[in-house]
């Protein structure tokens, strides 16, 4: 009896029980979505109308490759994920060589435990944990820098999210500040999966540290900073949270980003032009996707 | 012979010292980071302890203390306990679930080996390079309102499932994957059903990788700010980030000390918890997280 499988299309009725809540979410959720999100851009559609939506072919991704804030706005998320993306890896990669080396086991937890706090912090209360650091006026960097250090007044001591060319360098520091735990853990568990005796050869051998890290940890890690850095420019160029946050809806905000422009056209302007919004979103899309596949083969050519 | 020792002495001395000088240097550069990720939050802490007036400014240390903030938010902010508890209610379920399917498929995949489990597992991975999260959005509105599920709490959580569904399969499929096959065959040939298999074998073995799932779940589902603002406008059905994030200080409700009191109750659990699941945690990272 138990030999008698009852099998849909050649699988186990066990297996489908154990594979659906998974494939049913995922295709409802994100398969379904993004499907839905290619064929909308090709249409008219609105939310708020009754009349069936009209195909009108490439007309919305004419308007949008036409439209300068389009290009202004991906370039300002690449100028961000400029900013962004050297920073989170060098700061956590110097860090994590620190802290492998740290030899008490207890100190070592604590380092680690410390470092890992800002990864535990929801995204959104980074977002207002920063928004009080760069406060105008009771941020505590305005503080320092006027009442500590009198290097400015109040009334010109920088404005850090207020839509000045500060604006995407201190929302950069603010991402890499919460990436800088997470990513040295990352790189920490890389450092140990080396093993032990080959800094120990290269040093006995003559070398200083310096060519211990360039020759002999580096090259190990690349695997790891190679996930981290595609994952991260992902990321990176996709922000959209804390722009609607800091920044709302300015077109000349420079957090106004492909991302802020697509939900802006989608939820925000009277016109709910969810065509539009969608073809704005697939351009920008497509653009990461080309960067990714291009930054995979960088790194893929090396080995 | 005099000579010499005094010699390998002073050199042993030189090498000591260059030691504890590179020691000192290490310890100095890792703690000034530690201090950049500690000084803000204490910076708030602080800010929920501060007077009124003294919150006016930035500084650390205020002219006076006042701690009635913690009170004052519970008992005058009449939205804040519906707040509260929307943001456990969908947290909970959230991962409740998600972590419940990630089990599931994780092992599928890789023990009960199905055929199309190399393209699952490609769609699953190709789906975290894609901004799924912001292009979807756009629909996801569509289908909840086709749902009737705009402004509903309860809602929230379909959307939030997905947030790291893919991550968290691949999670545990990098777990179960350290999992010895025969040990499943063994207890397959013993007369274990699957599930058996799963719940005494397999589940015991992967309680690292759990607990990593759990953790970053918890962490999207509490802190999700994108889907709850667009799919909810009122105050009361929202989780507490939304409305954190659009509290503006000045002098009533939402001064802010009391402001810093909400985000110290809405940010400690998080943090408590994770200090007591950290050496799991860590395990965890370092045996299948990291290697998807």
């Amino acid at each position: 009896m138990a030999s008698a499988k009852k099998t849909i299309l050649g699988l186990d009725l066990n297996t489908w029980v154990f594979l659906l809540p998974a494939l049913l979410f995922f295709a409802g959720y994100q398969l379904f979505p993004i499907v839905r999100v290619v064929w909308i851009s090709f249409t008219d559609f609105k939310y708020l109308t009754n009349d069936p939506p009209n195909w009108v072919g490439f007309a919305n991704y004419i308007e949008a490759v036409n439209d300068p804030l389009m290009w202004k706005s991906l370039g300002r998320a690449a100028y961000f994920t400029v900013l962004f993306l050297p920073g989170t890896i060098i700061f956590p990669l110097l860090l994590a060589v620190l802290v492998d080396r740290v030899r008490n086991a207890k100190v070592a937890t604590v380092y680690r435990v410390i470092l890992l706090i800002p990864a535990v912090i929801p995204s959104t209360l980074v977002f207002v944990l920063w928004k009080w650091m760069y406060n105008y006026q009771i941020g505590p960097i305005n503080y320092f820098l006027v009442e500590i250090m009198e290097w400015f007044t109040y009334r010109n001591a920088p404005q850090w999210l207020g839509g000045t060319d500060l604006t995407l360098p201190s929302v950069a520091i603010m991402e890499i500040w919460w990436g800088l735990g997470y990513h040295s853990i990352f790189f920490l568990a890389g450092l140990a999966a080396i093993p032990k005796d080959l800094p120990e050869a290269a040093r006995v051998d003559g070398a200083n540290e310096w060519q211990v890290f360039w020759y002999v940890i580096r090259p190990r890690l690349q695997p790891i900073m190679m996930i981290l850095v595609v994952l991260r420019f992902g990321t990176a160029m996709a922000v959209i949270d804390e722009y609607l946050i800091f920044g709302g809806f300015n077109r000349a905000h420079p957090t106004y980003t492909w991302t802020v422009f697509m939900y802006d056209q989608a939820f925000k302007t009277g016109l709910w032009r969810q065509g539009f919004a969608a073809s704005i979103g697939m351009v920008g899309a497509v653009v990461m996707m080309i960067f990714v596949a291009y930054l995979v083969y960088i790194f893929r050519s090396k080995d | 012979m005099a000579a010499s020792s005094s010699e390998t002495n002073r050199y042993l001395k030189q090498k000591q010292n260059r030691v504890l000088r590179y020691a000192v240097l290490r310890h100095s550069v890792i703690i000034f980071f530690l201090l950049t990720i500690l000084l803000p939050l204490t910076w708030v802490l602080m800010l929920s302890i501060k007077s009124l007036p003294d919150s006016m400014r930035g500084n650390f240390w205020p002219r006076r203390f006042d701690f009635s903030h913690y009170g004052y938010v519970f008992d005058k902010i009449e939205t804040l306990p519906y707040n509260l508890f929307n943001s456990i209610y969908v947290t909970g379920a959230t991962v409740l679930i998600t972590t419940f399917c990630a089990v599931l498929a994780g092992y599928a995949l890789v023990h009960l080996k199905p055929r199309g489990g190399p393209f699952i597992v490609a769609i699953f991975l190709s789906s975290l390079y894609f901004p799924t999260r912001v292009v979807s959005i756009i629909t996801v509105y569509e289908i909840q309102d086709y749902l009737g599920l705009i402004n509903s709490t309860s809602g929230l959580i379909l959307p939030y499932i997905t947030l790291n569904l893919a991550i968290s399969v691949l999670i545990m499929r990098s777990i179960f994957q350290l999992v010895p096959h025969e040990l499943i065959d063994a207890a397959r040939i013993d007369g274990a059903g699957p599930w058996r298999t799963l719940w005494v074998v397999g589940l015991p073995l992967a309680k690292n990788g759990l607990v990593v799932v759990i953790i970053v779940n918890f962490v999207t589902a509490w802190g999700e700010y994108l889907l709850c603002a667009t799919l909810s406008n009122d105050q009361l059905v929202r989780t507490m980030p939304v409305v954190l994030a659009s509290a503006h200080g000045g002098m009533g409700q939402w001064a802010w000390p009391r402001i810093a009191a909400v985000y110290i109750i809405v940010v400690l659990p998080g943090i408590i918890a994770f200090t007591f699941a950290q050496r799991l945690f860590f395990k965890g990272l370092m045996e299948g997280a990291l290697k998807t």
